[in-house]
């Protein structure tokens, strides 16, 4: 069943500034739905209108299969978690997850006992009579998404709930968050502008940029065929390689310098006259072994990571990482055998940016339980 | 270091100084309410040669005290709930609601601090009058509109450091806009409802022009009998500073128990 459906949803404010343009969109039930982008892309506004907590201009929003436009935010059935939590910070633990209930005038007794059992599920029952100044930033955040839980609304939704939280909780309430969702069967509509989050937690992802969707799929699809540049260079980390190419006498070159052969069966796919931009996953920059070499690059930067050797390369104007697994004994200015092959490059329109052809994906390794 | 010393001296004797000009009126009150009027003549510096309790008993009873401490306590209270409910709703709909209208009321309400009350209280009184309101609630609703400006300006202010996703959560959780106020957003401005009522209660307290205007001696709060003592032709100097002693004990009682918050209050209301 379609849980939350989007209809031709836009979003002005006095008639000039259009912030969302025609969105549109379905979300199943048990999902989760993730709406990514910059800053400004109008991903909050979004969520909000969803929410009821912004108008909406022209369109129409569904929860359940009924148009709910004009209802208020309590008839919706649904929660929310906020970026700064938003705990009433007067009143103890108990009562902020309480609140909604009391509003609600929910019996005392089905309080009490829907209380104990996020309290429990969410490592909170020694909390309860804290106030939210007396807690941790990840404890508010569990106090948060309790308020939430108890609600037992089957819609969450969530803006930016871990961008206040240091790097090392936030890879673990990433975790925490999932697990919650699928063992409670929610529907959670979850904004980032992060696009690790995105990848991680999504079972789906909307990119959004200025106001429009540029693509909406599953986090592998968006990571192996952006639809367009921005998609491209927004998903993935480190950033996707990019530099405009041309084809002169059987070469792709690339920024003027980097040239690579080709052969009649590829030069049908992409068509030469085209303004053409290329883009290649780092990890798809190889350590050159013997034969394999096709280029010797100068590396300008180091990043050592530990599990990953990170190396830049000027390629033209453009700066180019290459990812290899392991720790690399690579100094600033070596030059380093790499290959670099076609079948690993996307080719994008360089005027509107549309993807003309994705690189080969590899094939799907499954694992098999015994 | 030398010029340091002698700055942190200089300030220390100009406040000593300060200390005894304040201070002053103070002891020559409470020192001359325990003298006879022949004692306040023949010696008012000093401290009385017999000292005596019998001003503050005549002036207990000549004053009504307790009656009028009532007045004053019933028109104050009274003034003060309702500038603070009131008040503090108009600066948080002000403040929330961003529109031309609701900057163009806060601007109203701003200007009416800079409207001198000797100016409209002749239409007032007689307005007041013509519905028979020149009676103790009517004060109080006159206290009501003298001081909504200022605390309304203030709550105003206040509502800019309570985050807006705090409303929102509310709203979510089910909470009409009633219950937003009062149970999520009123808690939160404890810190400067305290300094409303302790700006507004300062003038209302003491306030002798309007209590003048509009009540009747049987309705008199303490600062219109403080009057009581001074006739045409004799002054009762003995019995008004028995009088202004007793008068100045309940302020003195609760400065004690909220003097933080009191000196916050008037800082905070000096520096907005």
């Amino acid at each position: 069943m379609k849980q939350v459906e989007l209809i031709n949803l836009s979003k002005s404010y006095e008639k000039q500034t259009e912030v969302l343009n025609e969105i549109n969109l379905s979300i199943d039930e048990g999902e989760f739905f993730v709406l990514v982008g910059p800053s400004g892309s109008g991903k909050s506004t979004l969520l909000r209108m969803i929410a009821g907590l912004e108008d909406i201009t022209s369109g129409v929003l569904k929860i359940n299969e009924k148009v709910v436009n004009h209802l208020p935010p309590k008839d919706r059935d649904l929660s929310m978690v906020f970026q700064n939590y938003a705990l009433y910070p007067h009143l103890s633990v108990e009562q902020n997850i309480l609140f909604g209930l009391h509003a609600k005038k929910v019996a005392k007794k089905e309080q009490q006992k829907r209380l104990h059992e996020t309290a429990d599920m969410m490592g909170l029952g020694s909390l309860l009579k804290r106030k939210p100044k007396q807690l941790s930033g990840g404890q508010r955040q569990r106090v948060a998404l309790a308020r939430s839980v108890v609600s037992e609304c089957p819609l969450c939704l969530m803006d930016e709930p871990l961008s206040n939280l240091d790097a090392k909780l936030r890879a673990h309430m990433r975790m925490e968050i999932r697990r919650l969702q699928k063992r409670l069967g929610l529907t959670m509509v979850y904004v980032t502008h992060d696009q690790v989050e995105a990848m991680t937690m999504g079972d789906r992802i909307m990119v959004l940029n200025e106001g429009k969707i540029q693509q909406v799929g599953d986090p592998i699809t968006l990571y192996n065929e952006p639809a367009n540049l921005f998609v491209a260079s927004f998903i993935g980390s480190p950033k996707m390689n990019m530099g405009q190419a041309k084809i002169e006498d059987h070469h792709l070159v690339i920024e003027n310098e980097l040239k690579i052969p080709l052969d009649l069966t590829e030069l049908l796919k992409i068509t030469k006259n085209k303004g053409l931009t290329v883009g290649m996953r780092a990890e798809h920059i190889f350590r050159g072994e013997a034969e394999e070499t096709t280029h010797l690059l100068e590396v300008v930067n180091v990043e050592q990571l530990g599990n990953e050797t990170l190396l830049t390369f000027e390629i033209g104007k453009e700066l180019w990482t290459a990812k290899w697994l392991g720790q690399w004994q690579v100094s600033v200015g070596n030059k380093v055998p790499v290959n670099i092959s076609m079948k690993n490059m996307s080719f994008f329109d360089s005027e509107t940016g549309e993807l003309i052809k994705a690189a080969s994906t590899p094939t799907n390794q499954e694992v098999v339980a015994i | 270091m030398q010029n340091k010393k002698r700055n942190k001296l200089l300030i220390e004797i100009s406040g000593l100084i300060l200390a005894i000009l304040w201070l002053t009126p103070f002891y020559l009150m409470v020192v001359n309410a325990f003298k006879t009027k022949k004692g306040i003549f023949s010696d008012i510096l000093g401290l009385p040669e017999e000292g005596t309790f019998e001003n503050f008993k005549q002036a207990f009873i000549d004053l009504d005290f307790i009656r009028s401490f009532f007045y004053s306590l019933f028109i104050s209270v009274g003034s003060l709930a309702l500038i603070i409910i009131f008040s503090s709703m108009a600066g948080y709909a002000l403040a929330r609601n961003k529109s031309k209208l609701s900057s163009g009321i806060f601007m109203v309400f701003v200007a009416a601090m800079l409207i001198p009350f000797q100016s409209v209280m002749i239409p007032l009184i007689s307005l007041f009058g013509q519905v028979e309101m020149l009676n103790p609630a009517g004060l109080i609703f006159m206290y009501l509109g003298f001081g909504s400006s200022l605390s309304i300006f203030l709550y105003h202010g206040a509502m800019a450091s309570i985050p807006v996703s705090l409303d929102e959560a509310a709203t979510i959780d089910g909470a009409n806009k009633w219950q937003i106020f009062w149970r999520i957003v009123f808690p939160m401005l404890k810190p400067i409802s305290v300094t409303v009522m302790i700006l507004n209660v300062i003038w209302i307290w003491n306030d002798y022009l309007l209590p003048s205007l509009v009540l009747s001696q049987e309705t008199a709060t303490i600062p219109l009998k403080m009057f009581f003592f001074f006739g045409q032709y004799t002054k009762q100097w003995h019995l008004a500073l028995a009088g202004l002693t007793i008068a100045i004990v309940p302020v003195i009682i609760v400065y004690f128990f909220a003097q933080k918050h009191i000196i916050k209050g008037v800082t905070d209301g000096a520096v907005k």
